[in-house]
């Protein structure tokens, strides 16, 4: 792992830190019932909601790292959104793609396999959160603002069982 | 001797964790997480605020249920852990009462929130009084620590309620004060349900 990881903890209010984000542990059950609420607000646009922090969130902590680490490549920058993922136990992603956009195979997930421990699996793509992050990480790698990409789980580990995979477009 | 908590946090708060090969982290009987706190704030305020005024105590609900089934099952797998035999028990003299002193010094020592009993009732009542948590910086209305008020109903069940996993629900907890509601510090109330606080 190239990524450097620093984490402090506050000796006054116990909060702890990496890489000078705050930071907080959970558990799947944490975030399978996170997911079904935004899915359960499908009408006021819960899971958009959800990419949208997730990917706003990110995109903030992963600017910072490669801004004050001086990483610059697309691909160094995408190691490192990548290694994050799974340092915050979020699962396995393997990246492939250019400015233009790309494809995301997801080898272990956190949400998904969370998701069928949970309640079996499901019938639809669920991993919003990992949408948002994509997104996030393709927008730092190419140095671009937030919302410049829009990703797609077109095929769903908590359906299948199996792996999933994000298409990743210009928006 | 009864649990001496600065001892327990001290021990507990060395504790790091973070993925494995697989990125994943396979602790306490459940898979953990570590995420930032301005991202699961962020989005209880937006999904708060982007609910309707009809859906609101729904959608605080679903929050706060999030954190109690998280609470719960990570929580039985914390008071049964290695780590909570080595570090707690062998101070526990009061029986439910330490332990659940325990939890909550693992609570303080893992950053949920630098909290403390402050009134216990066995199996009745239970006074948390919170110093800093991470929801305190969290935007928005009214009371709002969520996590928090799942958090203490979860550790109290544990404690108090049916054993795991036949506990569930038998108390609830209401958040009375609220740093992020410009009082001094924050305050929940766990009362068995349908009893008044």
């Amino acid at each position: 792992m190239s990524l450097k990881l620093d984490f402090s903890l506050d000796n006054e209010t116990f909060r702890r830190y990496l890489n000078g984000h705050a930071v907080v542990m959970h558990s799947h059950h944490y975030l399978a019932l996170i997911t079904k609420l935004a899915e359960d607000l499908s009408d006021i646009g819960g899971p958009q909601l959800l990419k949208d922090v997730v990917e706003e969130s990110m995109w903030a902590v992963l600017h910072d790292y490669a801004e004050k680490n001086d990483v610059t490549s697309p691909l160094q920058r995408c190691t490192v959104g990548r290694e994050y993922y799974s340092v915050y136990g979020l699962g396995k992603l393997k990246v492939g793609g250019t400015e233009n956009g790309g494809e995301v195979c997801l080898v272990r997930s956190h949400i998904d396999e969370g998701w069928i421990k949970k309640w079996g699996r499901h019938s639809k793509p669920i991993n919003h959160f990992t949408c948002g992050y994509i997104a996030a990480m393709f927008a730092v790698a190419f140095n671009k603002p937030v919302k410049s990409y829009t990703v797609t789980e077109t095929e769903s580990m908590a359906v299948t069982g199996t792996e999933g995979t994000f298409i990743v477009t210009l928006s | 001797m009864t649990v001496m908590r600065d001892t327990v946090v001290k021990s507990l708060a060395k504790i790091t964790i973070q993925g494995n090969e697989d990125g994943l982290i396979p602790e306490y009987d459940v898979l953990e997480n570590l995420l930032p706190a301005a991202l699961l704030n962020s989005f209880s305020e937006r999904i708060m605020a982007a609910a309707p005024q009809e859906k609101k105590t729904m959608v605080a609900d679903g929050l706060v249920r999030a954190a109690y089934e998280c609470g719960y099952h990570t929580g039985c797998g914390i008071i049964t852990s290695d780590v909570f035999n080595d570090v707690v028990l062998p101070m526990v003299t009061e029986g439910e009462k330490d332990i659940l002193r325990g939890a909550f010094a693992a609570f303080t020592a893992w950053g949920w929130a630098k909290s403390g009993i402050v009134q216990l009732k066995a199996g009745e009542k239970m006074v948390i009084r919170a110093n800093d948590y991470y929801e305190a910086d969290s935007g928005g209305d009214g009371l709002r620590a969520y996590m928090l008020r799942g958090l203490c109903q979860a550790f109290f069940d544990l404690t108090y309620a049916d054993p795991y996993p036949d506990g569930m629900d038998t108390y609830v907890c209401q958040q009375t004060k609220g740093i992020e509601a410009g009082d001094p510090h924050g305050e929940f109330i766990v009362t068995r349900k349908h009893a008044s606080v």
